[in-house]
């Protein structure tokens, strides 16, 4: 038979008729008559455009690709449209109960330098504190501390201010086992010079002195010598047990003064005019006269608030002004005048004018951040407050204060003369140590915008961590598409050769295939695949791989059933005639297992396929809904439903997971039905 | 017929050997030093009546798994095959006790919902069949499709946000009311049956949309067969042409198919029932694979392999039975 296209009779027809109509009206007639039997009456439509006609007929197909068509414009279109990404945080204004400000009674001494020439060690500054509170201990009034290369004297001037004096210290003498330096060799001009009386037989012996230090004996009494401050010359010690004076000795009633001071375990004497200290270095005591004494830093429990808010005060001010609480009251600082008085307590602190500046009070309020940018009043009211409060005995207390109104935004509400509008404000007061309170109140705060309602800025309000839904619900939609098309593609390709070869070859090639096709469907896919989710959350895998892995793992489990297909169709077709044709022009097997088998078991393939994807879909977001699949900052409709799974999540934002539990059916039904039909429509017979 | 079903069992067998092999390589293949980790842990944990050589020496005797692959897995088959299938890592009970404790829930709530299904599905797909185009059919289509689609996880929840959260009729998940310990035997027995009833729900729902597809499809081509024109054209009653002709050819492949799934009522619902803590074996098993508990996910895969097996061969052997027409070669 020859060949014969009816589409190109047609054709040729239709070029007759234009020719005719062209040449004149009066020779159409004869030419248009068509007899019954000519093929041309009939319309043929190619078998696509028949496929697609009955498809398009089947109202339920229709409605899934439309479904499938908005899908796939929302999910990889909707994200490069849309101003917000699945990552990205939002913020808001809220009011939150917070830690307002801190009361507390002041225990640590904070240091001001007086004369910042004075030399102090870091040592005895990082010791202060200890120190002063040695001294409270045992109630002495002052203190001699001595330094690597100094002497310190810390002294007691009012309760709660110490000052801390560098001094010039002589020793006198000392007591018990001590060094004493009894001379000098200088081997330059060979003489001994002695501090005191002559020790006979030590300068001979010092004229053999070698190297840096070492000992010599002379009269079963020891020496020890090291070099000297000048050069070439040798200080000389012996150990002296008892009393022995280092330079003049004070005398009067100078030993009496110190037996005394000694019995009364006291660390400094006056005799005479002049005062001493003592400094106890194990068994031995060494007495120092006290020379001059310079104060170097004052040190107080006392914070200053100033009455006007948040003026910054010197440190410098600070310092001066305790100098002067311990004398007269008078101080200068900054080129203005101020005086300082007791007052109840506390220290007040006068300007020039005669007008209230500050107070000292060693009960400090002050912003939990430790910022001192509270209001005098609202300082004085806490503190009253808490005063109340020790005295009834109670642990926490409502104070209504006013405190500066804050905007919409954080900032605080001015007038027009810059001053903070005050609002009444109720704050609570907690004791949480002794002798600290915390008092919170309501701030506005940027804090995380979570589980926010749907609403013109997120229309599917936000999740909660702060992302917007819709955002997600649109990369989601991306990955889950992404994993159910890849998934279904590793599944046919892998489907359609091993059926393909199992099919063209027969025998023990296809006994062998088909066993393996029976192990592959008899494995329980979805308990392996929460196991190996389980797995990667052990070794931590990163999120992009272990979508892979999860991809990949779904692929080589679902190609059994794609393979059996795909088997069962060439087993057929290969003994249809075409094959013979193929076996006689000597086509290769390669060709014609995937050109001539394969393609005509296609229609099959994309039913299966298309609805296959519906499964994948629904089994990843299953996963991902377990917390086995893809993980948390990577969205997929799964993960969004899993982050509102919790009893109370569920209960209380049915806003994020009903349109995302939506979506997903919708989805799976718009694909089975575009399955359905395909399949009604390459197959009108196979259903009726 | 005893060849043709001797046959196939050996060959179940053989097919039930390879399962466990890949499913053997996957747990061998677990993250390195996972068996020495386990056993640590398991020594140290409260009430340990094993020290950590001891539980290493136990796991690696049972597994093998400081063995090669292939000889690591007979080790495993041989002590499987006697009946040492080890004590479980997360429940620490034997691995069979833990199975006894659960599986009756599962098979309970699976009993329950397939009567539910097989009473719901069967007379409605038939009626869609028998109004082809009619609004039933549309109606039915589309709702069996909605079931065939519908997520576990997300029916679940909207069942849990209606009738817990919303109308406050069952508890969100459990299988014991609050007051369980002060109830009656029977009022127990109550108070676990209304915990049972949002998860039967849910599995009716999430399997019913399948077999109602697959009755309607079946009865449609009955109804197509050349006997029933027959039968029509005879003048037989139409009542009598539905009920006697098409209905009994209609249940050959239904007999088949739901014979077959009959063992897979024990292999209990992985989703639903820890969506629901239902403490049934899909739930036991579900909390051993997340902690990697090799016992008892090894015991269950196994378990659910030979109830799969055991059901292909159910149905092979029913379609004998039921359809005098086939022939077992």
């Amino acid at each position: 038979m020859a060949s014969y296209d009816l589409n190109e009779v047609l054709k040729k027809r239709e070029q007759e008729k234009a020719k005719s109509a062209s040449s004149g009206p009066g020779s159409s007639s004869k030419n248009q008559e068509v007899d019954l039997g000519d093929v041309s009456r009939v319309k043929v439509l190619s078998p696509g455009r028949q496929v697609f006609k009955r498809f398009i007929r089947n109202r339920l197909a229709v409605f899934g690709s439309v479904v499938l068509i908005i899908l796939f414009i929302f999910s990889f279109f909707g994200p490069l449209l849309y101003p917000y990404g699945q990552k990205q945080i939002f913020y808001k204004y809220d009011y939150q109960n917070v830690n307002y400000a801190l009361a507390k009674e002041n225990t640590g001494y904070n240091g001001y330098d007086v004369d910042s020439s004075v030399p102090v060690e870091r040592s005895i500054v990082n010791a202060m504190n200890s120190n002063i509170k040695k001294m409270i201990a045992s109630g002495t009034e002052e203190m001699s501390v001595i330094g690597t290369d100094g002497n310190y004297v810390i002294r007691r001037e009012l309760p709660n201010i110490y000052t801390l004096s560098s001094q010039d210290l002589t020793m006198v003498c000392g007591l018990g086992d001590s060094n004493v330096k009894i001379g000098t060799w200088s081997m330059i001009g060979k003489t001994f010079t002695f501090e005191e009386e002559e020790i006979p037989g030590v300068a001979q012996a010092a004229a053999s002195i070698k190297g840096a230090s070492g000992s010599f004996e002379v009269d079963g009494v020891e020496y020890t010598f090291t070099k000297g401050e000048k050069p070439k010359t040798f200080d000389v010690f012996t150990v002296k047990s008892g009393l022995f004076y280092t330079g003049n000795e004070p005398g009067g009633d100078f030993e009496k003064d110190l037996k005394k001071a000694i019995d009364s375990n006291s660390t400094a004497f006056t005799s005479g005019d002049e005062s001493y200290s003592i400094v106890s270095h194990g068994s031995r005591q060494d007495v120092y006269k006290a020379g001059e004494s310079r104060i170097a830093r004052v040190y107080t429990t006392y914070t200053l608030d100033t009455f006007e808010t948040g003026m910054k005060v010197s440190d410098d001010l600070r310092a001066a002004a305790l100098m002067a609480a311990t004398t007269d009251g008078s101080f200068s600082s900054g080129g203005s005048d101020y005086t300082i008085r007791e007052e109840d307590g506390e220290l007040v602190i006068y300007d020039a004018d005669g007008k209230e500046y500050a107070e000292m009070n060693p009960f400090s309020v002050r912003r939990y951040s430790g910022e001192d940018t509270m209001a005098y009043d609202l300082k004085k009211a806490i503190s009253a407050k808490v005063s109340d409060m020790v005295e009834n005995g109670e642990k926490s207390a409502v104070l209504t204060a006013e405190i500066p109104v804050q905007e919409e935004n954080g900032s605080y509400s001015v007038d027009e003369n810059g001053d903070f509008i005050l609002n009444e404000t109720e704050m609570r007061i907690t004791q949480r140590l002794e002798g600290e309170y915390v008092i919170n109140c309501d701030q506005i705060n940027y804090v995380i915008d979570m589980f926010a309602a749907p609403s013109g800025a997120h229309i599917l309000g936000t999740d909660g961590d702060g992302f917007d839904v819709l955002a997600r619900v649109m990369y989601g939609g991306r990955i889950s598409l992404m994993v159910g098309f890849i998934v279904v593609i590793i599944e046919t390709i892998l489907g359609v050769i091993m059926g393909g070869i199992a099919g063209y070859f027969g025998g023990w090639v296809d006994n062998l295939i088909m066993r393996l096709v029976d192990v592959f469907y008899c494995l329980p896919y979805m308990p392996i695949m929460i196991i190996l989710g389980a797995m990667m959350d052990a070794i931590r895998l990163d999120t992009y791989l272990r979508l892979m892995v999860m991809m990949a793992a779904l692929g080589l489990m679902g190609w059994a059933g794609v393979a059996r297909l795909v088997r069962g169709q060439i087993l057929s077709l290969r003994e249809q005639e075409f094959m013979v044709a193929t076996e006689a022009t000597g086509i290769r097997i390669k060709d014609r297992i995937f050109k001539h088998l394969v393609p005509n078991v296609m229609p099959q393939l994309i039913v299966t396929a298309t609805m296959g994807l519906g499964g994948v879909i629904l089994t990843e977001s299953t996963l991902s809904f377990l917390g086995l699949g893809v993980k948390h900052p990577l969205a997929t409709w799964g993960t969004i439903i899993n982050s509102v799974s919790s009893a109370s999540a569920m209960a209380h934002y049915a806003f994020i997971w009903i349109p995302v539990g939506l979506l997903i059916c919708f989805t799976v039904i718009a694909f089975n039905f575009v399955g359905d039909g395909l399949r009604d429509a390459y197959d009108p017979k196979a259903k009726r | 017929m005893f060849k043709y079903t001797t046959k196939r069992l050996i060959y179940s067998v053989l097919i039930l050997f390879f399962v466990m092999f890949l499913i053997y390589v996957l747990m061998y293949n677990m993250p390195s030093g996972y068996i020495e980790t386990k056993a640590r842990e398991l020594a140290s944990r409260p009430g340990a009546t094993k020290s950590y050589a001891e539980w290493l020496a136990d796991l690696n005797a049972q597994y093998g798994m400081n063995q090669g692959v292939v000889a690591g897995y007979f080790t495993w088959l041989k002590s499987a095959l006697t009946g040492n299938w080890g004590d479980s890592w997360s429940w620490t009970i034997p691995v069979t006790k833990e199975f006894h404790n659960t599986v009756w829930y599962s098979f309970i709530l699976g009993l329950v919902s397939f009567i539910l299904e097989i009473l719901i599905a069967i007379p409605l797909g038939i009626t869609a069949a028998r109004k082809q185009y009619s609004f039933v059919d549309y109606f039915t289509t589309v709702v069996s499709m909605i079931c065939i689609s519908m997520p576990t996880f997300f029916l679940a929840t909207i069942l849990k946000y209606i009738f817990s959260v919303k109308l406050g009729w069952f508890d969100l998940s459990g299988m014991q009311g609050r007051n369980y310990m002060n109830l009656s035997d029977f009022g127990k027995f109550l108070d676990v049956a209304k915990h049972f009833v949002l998860p039967a729900i849910t599995l009716t729902i999430i399997n019913i949309g399948g077999l109602m597809r697959y009755t309607r499809t079946n009865m449609l081509e009955v109804l197509n067969a050349d006997y029933i024109r027959t039968a029509r054209a005879k003048g037989v009653p139409e009542k009598k042409v539905i009920n006697h002709h098409a209905f009994r050819n209609t249940l050959i492949p239904l007999v088949t198919t739901l014979g077959g799934s009959l063992p897979s009522l024990f292999a209990g619902a992985l989703i639903t029932e820890t969506l629901f803590s239902i403490r049934g074996i899909g739930y036991a098993s579900y909390q051993s694979m997340i902690q990697g508990d090799i016992p008892f996910i090894m015991f269950y895969l196994a378990f659910i392999s030979i109830l799969t097996l055991l059901g292909n061969l159910i149905s092979d052997l029913l379609y004998a039975v039921v359809d005098p027409r086939v022939r077992l070669s």
